[in-house]
């Protein structure tokens, strides 16, 4: 093997690890989000990063990843604003108004990044690729970025997750025992738009949601306790960030963004099939042998 | 390119590129906005953003069968893929016990990246590949054309078109049975009517508008022309049918307007028409003709106006009543810009270093006292209230009582009376 290849295989393994160090934050990131039942919270920011994108290119010029993620965060934070306003001043509901920011900030991003080149901006070939996210052209660098973003999410979610986990139960509780609800809300989305910023080159503006997303919901079928959930919702988004980015590399044709995802929909069936007690099988099973089926239990829970 | 170029080439194109290229827009968004309409006053939006994203396996899977785009074969890939969209959805829920956006986002995700790596597999030449997915290309339409009565004319619009009138036909023969479910599903329910299937035939009306407009605009960019006509039109009006003529010309416009900009700006045609139907809502939203916020800022700015004007009004009338004229002096810069204004309309007159009312100021100071001491006696008499408690309520609703209410008010006590304070009651002015 040449010095060249392995520098290239070097390279490859450290973009995987950072990757997967984000596909670990965005599993617990998410499994916040989803216990609050704000499973889509994060779309209508992953939808806006695109503007972002392209917006701290125009301004800067540059195109390394540190620049471009932080116009992404700007973009995705000021999306969220967006939503907030439109559910402050107007009689939009809540599912039309996040439908309204997704479909008009992408249009605006794609519009941005599609007239680039046209307007003299030779050298931005690539950003599309914020798209559907493409591993390849990350270096060492930009992984070790991620890296950093994945540990800095990681740790406020463990400095948060008590007060969030009262939060996600029981909120007319919490906020008569004086916790800061909206607060906690708020810190709970800015994490999921951090990590929608840095599933972005992995996986892309259109499927990031699913990094946030599927995992919980896959972890949920195993256990019942917050701090397992959390962890083991982790593990799943590593191991599917680290398939998507080896199944990608073997695949060079193919965008990242969709093999990540469908690697995570694989640990969903799994999930969702055999997990002991609330997986499909074990259901049908119990069901089968004449006990009850604990459904009114679960009644009040948050979402799973 | 200067603009005299722009109408040259519009001229030289009706019935060329470009007319035909916005024509086909149109017609696709307005049937969006039609499906858009009854999809957003069912709290369905992000129904209709897991659809358009979930209908590519659909289309991918029938192209790779050899079906062409914008065919039957298509139509029939994306309304299956839509129906499997919606049936896991409800089955995760039920099975799993998943919320249902939790159920939706992992579905059309999961669906979504199949399609593209569908894509990603699809040979090439199938007019099937990732950009197109993402943008549409919505100016390479009119190259495309069947002939029809000996004119080419581009297949894209002739799908779009009867598409549109298909929409058109259906949203009419069963409008009752929509708004009826839209707005009453128990109540529907109970009177027999097929909920679910109508239901099912508006998800099955967003898969075929999704499919007639993937070509032009791609899969990610159609929630926006769903939704924001919808959501606009919303604002506009409360009725529903016309809610759905003004979303359906709000789309149509946007799409003329968007292809026009992006052609001017060389950039995406369907990304620029997402952008001009967000202006176009962002618009409705401030100008709206009841509750945009143009409106509630001008009206809140006229009642704020309004009662500046009464209070000072009746200052001045109750300075006058205690004889002490120096209390008619206005405290506060903002009061004194009032008093200005006052003078200048004529209800107050110059009077030395203070100021007096005018007949007409003293009309309309007479009323504004009279409110209160009113709403002052009636409160003593029924809300049992200490007596310090009963000015800052009558403070407030001395604004908003009408002739009519001061009659009745007055009808309810039982002598021509004081207010509880002692004073007297001025006469209707």
């Amino acid at each position: 093997m040449t010095a060249a290849a392995g520098i290239l295989a070097h390279n490859t393994v450290v973009v995987a690890l950072g990757v997967a160090a984000v596909g670990f934050a965005a599993g617990v990131v998410g499994s916040l989000c989803v216990l609050r039942k704000r499973a889509l919270a994060g779309d209508a920011a992953a939808h806006a990063t695109l503007v972002g994108v392209a917006g701290a290119f125009l301004a800067t010029g540059r195109r390394d990843l540190a620049t471009l993620l932080a116009g992404a965060l700007v973009a995705a934070c000021a999306g969220l604003g967006m939503l907030v306003l439109v559910r402050r001043f107007t009689r939009t509901r809540d599912d039309a108004a996040t439908a309204l920011v997704i479909g008009v900030s992408f249009g605006l991003g794609i519009t941005l990044v599609s007239g680039l080149p046209a307007w003299g901006y030779a050298n931005s070939a690539g950003l599309e690729q914020f798209l559907l996210g493409h591993t390849a052209a990350l270096t060492a660098r930009d992984a070790w970025l991620l890296a950093a973003v994945a540990a800095v999410a990681v740790a406020a979610v463990a400095a948060i997750l008590k007060e969030a986990t009262l939060v996600a139960f029981d909120a007319a509780f919490a906020a008569a025992t004086g916790w800061p609800v909206s607060g906690i809300d708020y810190l709970i989305v800015g994490l999921v738009a951090l990590m929608v910023v840095a599933g972005l080159p992995a996986v892309g503006a259109v499927l990031v949601t699913a990094l946030v997303v599927i995992p919980p919901v896959a972890a949920r079928f195993w256990t019942d306790r917050v701090g397992t959930m959390v962890v083991l919702s982790g593990l799943i988004g590593l191991a599917a960030a680290a398939v998507g980015v080896a199944a990608s590399a073997a695949r060079p044709g193919l965008a990242t963004g969709p093999l990540v995802v469908i690697a995570a929909a694989g640990a969903f069936a799994v999930s969702f099939l055999c997990a002991p007690h609330r997986g499909w099988i074990a259901r049908r099973a119990e069901a089968a042998r004449g006990l009850t089926v604990r459904r009114g239990d679960d009644e009040g829970e948050a979402g799973r | 390119m200067t603009s005299s170029t722009l109408v040259g080439d519009l001229a030289f194109g009706l019935g060329g590129i470009h007319a035909w290229a916005m024509a086909t827009a149109a017609v696709i968004a307005a049937s969006c906005a039609l499906v858009g309409t009854l999809l957003v006053v069912r709290r369905m939006s992000l129904v209709g953003d897991a659809i358009s994203h979930a209908v590519l396996p659909g289309i991918a899977v029938a192209v790779l069968a050899g079906g062409r785009p914008g065919g039957p074969l298509v139509f029939l890939g994306a309304v299956a893929a839509a129906m499997l969209t919606v049936w896991l959805t409800q089955g995760l829920r039920a099975a799993g016990g998943l919320t249902e956006d939790a159920g939706a986002g992992v579905v059309f995700t999961t669906l979504f990246a199949i399609g593209v790596v569908l894509v990603g597999l699809a040979p090439p030449g199938t007019h099937l590949d990732a950009a197109c997915v993402l943008y549409g290309e919505l100016a390479f339409l009119p190259f495309d054309t069947i002939s029809i009565a000996g004119q080419p004319v581009p297949r894209a619009f002739v799908a779009g078109a009867t598409v549109l009138a298909g929409l058109v036909a259906a949203a009419v023969a069963t409008w009752k049975l929509q708004v009826f479910t839209a707005f009453d599903p128990a109540g529907a329910r109970m009177a027999g009517i097929p909920v679910v299937g109508v239901t099912t035939g508006l998800l099955a009306a967003t898969a075929v508008a999704t499919v007639a407009s993937f070509d032009a605009v791609g899969a990610v960019l159609v929630v926006a022309m769903l939704v924001a006509p919808a959501a606009a039109a919303e604002l506009l009006t409360r009725r529903l049918h016309r809610m759905v003529v003004v979303a359906m010309a709000l789309g149509a416009v946007a799409a003329c307007v968007g292809y026009l900009a992006a052609w001017r700006l060389h950039t995406s045609a369907a990304g620029m028409i997402a952008v001009v139907l967000g202006l176009e809502y962002a618009a409705a939203a401030v100008l709206a003709p009841d509750d945009g916020l143009a409106a509630r800022l001008i009206g809140r700015v006229r009642l704020a106006w309004r009662v500046a004007r009464e209070d000072r009004l009746a200052t001045v009338w109750r300075a006058e009543e205690a004889g002490n004229r120096a209390a008619a002096r206005p405290q506060t810069p903002h009061e004194a810009v009032v008093v200005r204004w006052l003078e200048f309309t004529g209800h107050l007159l110059r009077d030395g270093s203070s100021w007096r009312l005018s007949p007409a100021g003293r009309r309309e100071a007479e009323n504004v006292v009279r409110s209160h001491r009113l709403w002052e006696a009636w409160l003593g008499r029924h809300a049992d209230l200490p007596l310090d408690h009963l000015h800052p309520p009558a403070e407030w609703v001395e604004h908003h009582l009408g002739a009519e209410m001061r009659e009745r008010l007055e009808a309810d006590m039982d002598e021509r009376a004081a207010d509880p304070h002692g004073r007297e009651i001025p006469p209707e002015a």
